[in-house]
């Protein structure tokens, strides 16, 4: 059929099959809905999704999407095609669920890049996993605002994965307990927003994993020039790919809970094309160089400045927050 | 405007923070680059009305730029959620 033909019957099949099915199938409550909160049915439900296919360049049908098992051969879609006279696409294609990118999802074995967090914050990005120096336990690196919830958390606190926003809980999903922060100082200068968990006995991590990146190469050199290229995976957007602006930036005022923190010596980052580097959520990824060396740790940005207009991300150089915890990267 | 050596922008950044920061919401000064040497890059919150910045502090280039605020960045009150 033509294309206006098989908008039509999109319209003429909404109005007289599918809209009055759903009135009845809720009034008569013939539709099997798991136990849940009688709110929650409200709203729509999975019945039939109309659209228009194409068998070839100028013959369309209409598309009809089953949504429900019990619905695959109910009297509904005979008629509909009936109504077609048989030009219809019809495919049962069951509950359709919203995307979530992996490192915002639960993952096992542990990588750089997920979502994480103290059982009390939203969610952070583990950025990597660390060692004490001559000691076997693995730890995970982070912020302080990720992992210590500024400061008010207690050593010992569970950390969960993914994060409380992602839907971690306390328990099932707890992966570590804190080990250490470096506080955040309201006055005066800090340097690093940086703390550590100990990660569970025999939990699996893979500590090199950078994704379609590679794999994790060690350290890399102190930046001291700008126009590098870097690049970070973290919980909101997963892999960005950015430039160095500025370095040893001083007196950068960030906007915390417990106030505005003065912070000295940070790298400054803009996104790369028309994106941004890193958005809320991003805080605690690491951030490699292009040959894959850890040389930052994310903790702040904006949304406005940069090149492209799409704001500025903040990070500490690496080689401090390890010095201060006195820890390695695990290779 | 010719840049500065580096050691030059790192001595230079005290002072210019002293300048801006009496006239200007400073939200941080770091070092950047010219093309032919280093420059410091001071950030502002926002620009107020009616003032006028040195072009060079101790002859170091000035590069502003308006910011807006730096917040930690696991707030995620402006993500859509699961």
């Amino acid at each position: 059929m033509e294309l206006s033909s098989a908008r039509e019957l999109k319209k003429l099949v909404t109005k007289s099959v599918v809209q009055p099915f759903v009135a009845s199938a809720v009034t008569r409550r013939v539709l099997s809905f798991a136990a849940q909160p009688i709110e929650e049915l409200e709203g729509s439900h999975r019945t039939f999704a109309l659209g228009i296919a194409q068998k070839s360049e100028r013959d369309y049908r209409l598309a009809v999407r089953v949504q429900r098992h019990e619905l695959r051969d109910s009297s509904e879609v005979a008629r509909i095609h009936e109504m077609a006279r048989g030009e219809v696409d019809v495919r049962y294609v069951g509950r359709i669920v919203k995307q979530v990118p992996w490192y915002q999802s639960r993952e096992r074995p542990l990588k750089i890049g997920l979502s994480i967090a103290h059982y009390l914050v939203t969610a952070g990005t583990l950025g990597a996993f660390v060692r004490r120096k001559s000691a076997e336990s693995v730890l995970v690196l982070s912020n302080n605002h990720v992992l210590a919830n500024e400061n008010k958390a207690k050593k010992g606190d569970a950390v969960v994965q993914p994060g409380p926003f992602d839907k971690g809980k306390k328990g099932k999903d707890s992966v570590a307990r804190l080990e250490e922060f470096v506080p955040l100082k309201s006055t005066g200068s800090n340097v690093v927003d940086a703390a550590v968990a100990r990660l569970t006995d025999k939990l699996d991590y893979d500590p090199r994993d950078l994704q379609s990146l590679g794999r994790l190469a060690g350290v890399g050199e102190e930046i001291t020039s700008i126009g590098g290229a870097v690049a970070k995976i973290g919980r909101t957007t997963g892999l960005r790919l950015g430039r160095v602006t500025a370095f040893e930036v001083d007196n950068l005022v960030v906007t915390y809970g417990i106030g505005n923190l003065r912070f000295d010596n940070q790298i400054e980052i803009e996104g790369a094309d028309t994106l941004s580097f890193s958005e809320g959520g991003d805080s605690g990824s690491l951030i490699v160089d292009d040959a894959q060396r850890a040389v930052a740790l994310l903790f702040a940005g904006g949304d406005h400045g940069g090149s492209n207009g799409r704001g500025l991300t903040y990070a500490t150089p690496i080689d401090r927050v390890l010095t201060i915890l006195k820890v390695n990267m695990v290779s | 405007m010719k840049g500065a050596s580096l050691e030059k922008a790192r001595a230079a950044k005290g002072h210019a923070l002293a300048i801006f920061e009496r006239v200007a919401p400073v939200v941080g000064v770091g070092i950047t680059q010219t093309n032919d040497g280093y420059a410091l890059k001071i950030n502002l919150r926002s620009r107020p009305a009616n003032v006028a910045f040195p072009d060079t502090v101790d002859g170091v280039p000035i590069h502003i730029e308006v910011v807006g605020e730096i917040r930690k960045f696991a707030d995620t009150s402006r993500d859509a959620g699961p």
